[in-house]
């Protein structure tokens, strides 16, 4: 599979502070998710993605080409949605998609239609002449939509399209973006910050914290896998210890142990033998189980196992 | 009847294109039809058509009264050309150019930093460079419909009423001057107000920059010149008046500051319209844009 995008080494330090430190990220065909916190570097890979920014160190290679020399080629394949949502008021949703199709190439009877087409594909074929001014927040991501797809690009990268929707609007803005994937073969980066919705979608995902990778890879390889077992015990008065006593027990035996109140998630062994040592560690506390059960991996434990740094940050 | 079935369902929707695509010339060219349109309110509000209106019909009313004049009153009687020639045409329309100016800049370069357009035209195949040779070209060309047209409309006028210049190669001379003059008056006036408009994300405060300016350099001009007695060549300080002097040596005139040599007041409207430049340019190469 031939990756969309592909970074080597990569470092944008501004002024202040590294938002990119020794980047090194690929990004194959399908839907990608782009994932970390607030100020984890992500709109900064989408800046060095699109050519708006220029790396301090390292390299970006996109489609191919490198966003620093091969600019205007390269951006005429690549869609854009940005995060801002800002937009000319008293342009029409139809004028404003059709002009920025133009602008990446297509003729103007071209873009005429195809401003059409996409809009309906976002499902704003009958609101396609209101002012963006006039429009809601979530017809405004869905405007921001249109356009990038409106010039038929290769690749599209979309800034957190499902910011500041509600989770109905979610739900629509993550089949639209799936259905351009499937439907059209258009590769897609989303970034975003809500877990959830990267999972339900994605292929692959990046994981960014703090401008520095803390995981990437196909959806099936960091999520849904097992990841130890997950063991609810009941808090008893007449036995106080009893929780920790089963900790200690499964510590001493070599399993990992992170303990929230009387939640335990319990790995470090096949899910077999903590099955087994967590039965007896029960029962050798006298302790009382609510639940017990195997532990899906998610994309919020990529997040919580990732080791934490007091400095740097990013944009 | 016909009836041949020669009609067909066109598949509509979505779909690739695998067509031609114009490149980094084309979109050059959609940006500098948009920002015009923008400018004069085309396809926009109806009240975002009122200053632009009102620019051009305060450039344009004198031209309309002196053909009108040169078609009511006989030539020998009053030669058209001594009620108003063409450099001397500026002199009725310098407020509605400089108003105009102060109108256009601010609109095709501040809207876009403003409501998120630069981000956007910077993910197409337009770069820093591009983008302002889009807008440059739509500044200039959108204060042409009042440097250029009204004289060009005067030439009109009078050709028809058979008091234009001698002969066709005297009327084609005539309308390259009218051209040259138009496009000096735009370049100049469109740097300068274009480089106020990269100094601030206020379109308003870049409109009053530019009226300063324009009212603020004859005044410095003059207290050094005609006050402080330094050299006559500290006229070139002045904006409001170098394109328009620039205009009457196009047509082979002394103009109103015979002091000054032709290539001086060329060169120092060069020097305005070249400063301008270096101002847009290193503001926008400083432009940090991340989203």
């Amino acid at each position: 599979m031939s990756a969309i995008i592909e970074t080597r080494g990569l470092v944008m330090q501004f002024p202040s502070t590294r938002a990119l430190d020794e980047l090194d990220v690929t990004i194959p065909s399908g839907v990608t998710g782009l994932v970390g916190a607030n100020g984890a570097g992500k709109t900064t890979l989408i800046s060095l993605t699109l050519g708006l920014l220029r790396p301090t160190s390292g390299s970006i290679s996109v489609l191919g080409m490198s966003p620093a020399t091969d600019g205007p080629q390269l951006r005429a394949m690549i869609g854009y949605g940005p995060e801002r949502n800002l937009l000319p008021d008293d342009l029409r949703a139809y004028d404003f998609v059709r002009h920025l199709a133009e602008v990446k190439g297509l003729p103007r009877d071209e873009a005429r239609s195809r401003a059409s087409d996409s809009l309906y594909l976002v499902g704003l074929g009958e609101e396609r002449f209101r002012a963006l001014g006039t429009m809601s927040t979530g017809q405004r991501q869905r405007v921001k939509l249109a356009q990038a797809i409106a010039a038929d690009p290769r690749f599209i990268v979309l800034d957190e399209p499902t910011d500041g929707l509600d989770p109905v609007q979610r739900d629509e803005m993550l089949n639209i973006i799936v259905q351009v994937n499937r439907s059209f073969g258009i590769d897609v980066m989303l970034s975003s910050h809500v877990l959830e919705e990267v999972e339900r979608v994605c292929d692959h995902v990046v994981a960014l914290s703090e401008g520095r990778l803390i995981a990437q890879g196909s959806m099936d390889e960091l999520a849904g896998a097992s990841a130890g077992i997950e063991l609810e015990l009941v808090e008893l008065t007449d036995r106080p210890t009893a929780i920790d006593d089963v900790v200690t027990t499964l510590v001493e035996a070599g399993a990992g142990v992170r303990r929230s109140g009387a939640v335990l998630s319990i790995r470090g062994l096949p899910d077999g033998e903590l099955f087994d040592l967590a039965a007896a560690a029960v029962a050798g506390a006298g302790a009382r189980v609510r639940k017990l059960g195997q532990h899906r991996r998610s994309l919020d434990d990529i997040f919580t196992e990732a080791p934490t740094t007091d400095d740097g940050g990013a944009s | 009847m016909s009836g041949r079935g020669d009609a067909r369902i066109v598949e509509r929707g979505f779909q690739r294109y695998e067509g031609p695509r114009s490149g980094v010339g084309g979109a050059i060219r959609s940006v500098s039809w948009q920002s015009i349109r923008a400018t004069l309110g085309l396809g926009r509000p109806a009240r975002t058509k009122i200053f632009p209106v009102i620019a051009v019909v305060i450039a344009y009313v004198p031209a309309i009264v002196f053909v009108g004049i040169a078609v009511l009153i006989p030539g020998d009687i009053l030669e058209p050309e001594e009620v108003a020639d063409y450099p001397g045409y500026y002199g009725f329309i310098i407020l509605a150019i400089v108003l105009f100016s102060a109108l256009v800049a601010p609109e095709v370069l501040v809207s876009d930093r403003r409501n998120g357009m630069l981000a956007m035209y910077l993910s197409t195949p337009l770069d820093r460079r591009t983008y302002l040779t889009a807008k440059a070209v739509a500044v200039i060309a959108t204060l042409g419909l009042v440097t250029l047209g009204p004289p060009v409309l005067l030439l009109i006028g009078y050709t028809v009423e058979s008091a234009g210049p001698d002969g066709v190669d005297g009327w084609l001379w005539t309308l390259v001057r009218i051209v040259a003059s138009g496009i000096a008056i735009s370049a100049a006036l469109a740097a300068v107000s274009m480089a106020a408009s990269s100094l601030t994300d206020r379109r308003a405060f870049a409109a009053i920059g530019i009226v300063l300016l324009v009212l603020a350099s004859p005044i410095l001009a003059a207290a050094l010149v005609d006050g402080a007695e330094l050299s006559p060549s500290f006229r070139l300080l002045d904006i409001s008046t170098m394109p328009f002097e620039l205009v009457f040596r196009i047509f082979d005139q002394p103009g109103n500051f015979p002091e000054l040599s032709t290539w001086s007041v060329l060169a120092g409207n060069l020097v305005w319209t070249l400063g301008g430049i270096a101002v847009v340019w290193w503001r926008y190469s400083k432009l940090v844009i991340a989203r």
